[in-house]
């Protein structure tokens, strides 16, 4: 066996593996939790195409989010109209709100523009949240919107049971992934990492570095109000607190930032390891200390920043290469 | 034929005049020097030109175009490429990808890309270097490196800063080479450079600035032997000999 063939292998058992799953957990609640996990690695694989290779750290991605789940919602509730269809309209409206932020914002460096996502995100929610009618669209202030489970099936995106929501979702995140790695190969790729390692010396070697940040953040906030829309229709009601909360826009972060930005396998490794601990802690310390989650993300963010600054992928790739290396050398008997 | 030509350029930092109204010309298939003590003005000079600064006032004409304030990229894709006195490598990636970034200029296509840079890698004899980290090079490699980008651009008219600079004379004999070989391929080349040595083996023509002014222009030995430029270099003192 060559390296290729042990690749091809690998990617097949997991995919077997994430499509084989909802046949052997029949458990609703460790369903909800692999949907949820799944949820993150999808945003923050969408979150990356900014904030890992164009080399800035976007912190209010969380703005998207609301903008995707109310859009679909909205249209849901008052008019009808399936949410499949709203997904791509809060699409759109998030693609031009991060091309909004984004146009003045990327000049700035480091803190400056982190610091000014957040404020945007949290603009945005504190209007969200104190109004009941945006124009004609009733938003309920901090009420939220509910979807009643009424007309299930797939052209509602509503369904009774866990695993369609999985499969999704599932799907949702490949496609996400390869459009990542699709990207990672291309000339955007190369630009986008050029320009947020060594700008200067980028603009010089013909990058545009402001409007490859600009096509990447329009992808991303695109990407990431779908993932609004998804959440909507799963947990069936959303509020500015659960869903343009500055937590959400953290966790995000933090998932990149442990797993690895601006690598492909990062932000599912981060997801792996955080949501479970997440999870889990609020299970345990949920009544006693809410809140610990954030606290045990930010051990572990330290830790992490400490041993291996550019996440777990690197030793974790690295273990693999070995690996294979390992098996490429028994099979061919050397 | 005139490749580059800079009439009146002057570029103001608040109080200072860090270039004042400079006037030069190059010829296609030039190799041109630019000298100066410490501060004269030669980067800002490069920066003008290359438009990472707009000059406060003069006009720059490259290819018979005023290319006065045209944004650095723009300016890359019609032919003029630079190096950076202080090396900036792509830390992280490897010296293919570093100088594929700068082969997409021309194409869109990856496999293009890569071909055109392992071809650049050849020329310079770099190619057994490629899978090597760029943050890992050292300080020879990364001027090479530099280069390499630079010319993989497929500039018309290459300005380097101070390429040579804190390499063993071995290293700029070699250098000395390289850049006559890219010369002879049909690039022009704007050079600053300190080390006196290699300028002056180099350069086809000198201009010579102090606080931002001319103060000389002429072949090398015209310039070894200008009385202004023996003063602006060792002072008053020595003007005599």
């Amino acid at each position: 066996m060559n390296p290729k063939q042990i690749n091809k292998i690998a990617l097949i058992a997991i995919l077997l593996i994430a499509f084989g799953l909802p046949l052997v957990i029949r458990s609703a609640t460790y369903l909800h939790i692999l949907v949820l996990l799944f949820f993150y690695a999808y945003l923050t694989t969408s979150w990356n195409l900014v904030g890992g290779f164009a080399g800035v750290l976007p912190l209010g991605h969380a703005a998207f989010v609301g903008i995707g789940a109310y859009s679909s919602t909205i249209l849901f509730l008052q008019y009808g109209i399936s949410p499949w269809i709203g997904m791509l309209v809060g699409g759109v409206l998030a693609t031009f709100a991060g091309v909004l932020i984004g146009l003045p914002t990327f000049k700035m460096r480091g803190a400056y523009f982190a610091l000014a996502t957040i404020a945007f995100a949290e603009g945005f929610r504190v209007i969200v949240e104190n109004v009941d009618y945006l124009g004609p669209f009733k938003i309920n202030g901090p009420r939220g919107l509910q979807i009643p489970p009424l007309d299930t099936g797939l052209a509602n995106f509503l369904f009774t049971t866990k695993e369609p929501y999985y499969y999704i979702i599932l799907i949702m995140l490949i496609a996400v992934l390869i459009l990542t790695y699709v990207i990672s190969r291309s000339k955007l790729g190369y630009y986008l990492n050029a320009g947020g390692e060594e700008p200067e010396a980028a603009m010089a070697l013909g990058v545009n570095v402001a409007r490859a940040k600009l096509i990447a953040m329009a992808m991303s906030s695109f990407l990431t109000a779908l993932a609004g829309t998804f959440y909507a229709q799963f947990t069936l009601y959303i509020h500015p607190k659960s869903i343009i909360s500055l937590d959400l826009s953290f966790e995000i972060a933090f998932i990149a930032l442990i797993g690895g930005r601006g690598s492909i396998a990062g932000p599912i490794l981060g997801a792996l390891l955080l949501r479970p601990v997440g999870d889990f802690s609020r299970i345990y310390f949920g009544d006693t200390l809410p809140g610990m989650h954030l606290v045990i993300f930010g051990l572990v963010l330290i830790l992490v920043m400490h041993y291996q600054p550019r996440g777990l992928q690197e030793p974790l790739t690295r273990l693999y290469a070995n690996l294979v290396q390992r098996i490429t050398q028994k099979t061919t008997g050397r | 034929m005139i490749l580059l030509e800079v009439s009146g350029m002057t570029k103001q930092f608040g109080g200072l005049r860090a270039v004042d109204s400079l006037d030069l010309s190059i010829e296609k298939g030039q190799i041109f020097g630019l000298i100066g003590p410490n501060g004269a003005g030669k980067s800002t000079a490069f920066n003008c030109i290359a438009g990472a600064f707009a000059p406060t006032a003069g006009v720059i004409t490259f290819n018979n175009e005023k290319i006065n304030g045209q944004k650095p990229w723009d300016l890359c894709k019609k032919g003029l490429a630079r190096t950076f006195q202080i090396v900036k490598p792509f830390a992280s990636k490897s010296v293919l990808y570093n100088v594929m970034v700068a082969s997409f200029v021309t194409t869109n296509s990856r496999s293009v890309a890569e071909e055109k840079a392992i071809k650049v890698l050849e020329s310079l004899s770099f190619s057994d270097k490629k899978d090597i980290l760029s943050g890992n090079l050292t300080i020879a490699d990364r001027k090479r490196l530099e280069i390499a980008r630079a010319l993989a651009t497929e500039p018309k008219l290459l300005l380097l800063d101070e390429v040579m600079a804190g390499l063993r004379p071995a290293e700029v004999d070699d250098m000395v080479q390289v850049l006559k070989t890219i010369r002879d391929q049909g690039t022009t080349i704007f050079v600053i450079e300190h080390i006196m040595r290699a300028i002056m083996a180099l350069s086809d023509r000198i201009v010579v600035i102090q606080f931002g002014k001319k103060i000389a222009e002429g072949t090398p030995k015209e310039i070894a032997n200008n009385e202004n430029v023996i003063k602006a270099y060792l002072g008053e003192d020595y003007a005599v000999a």
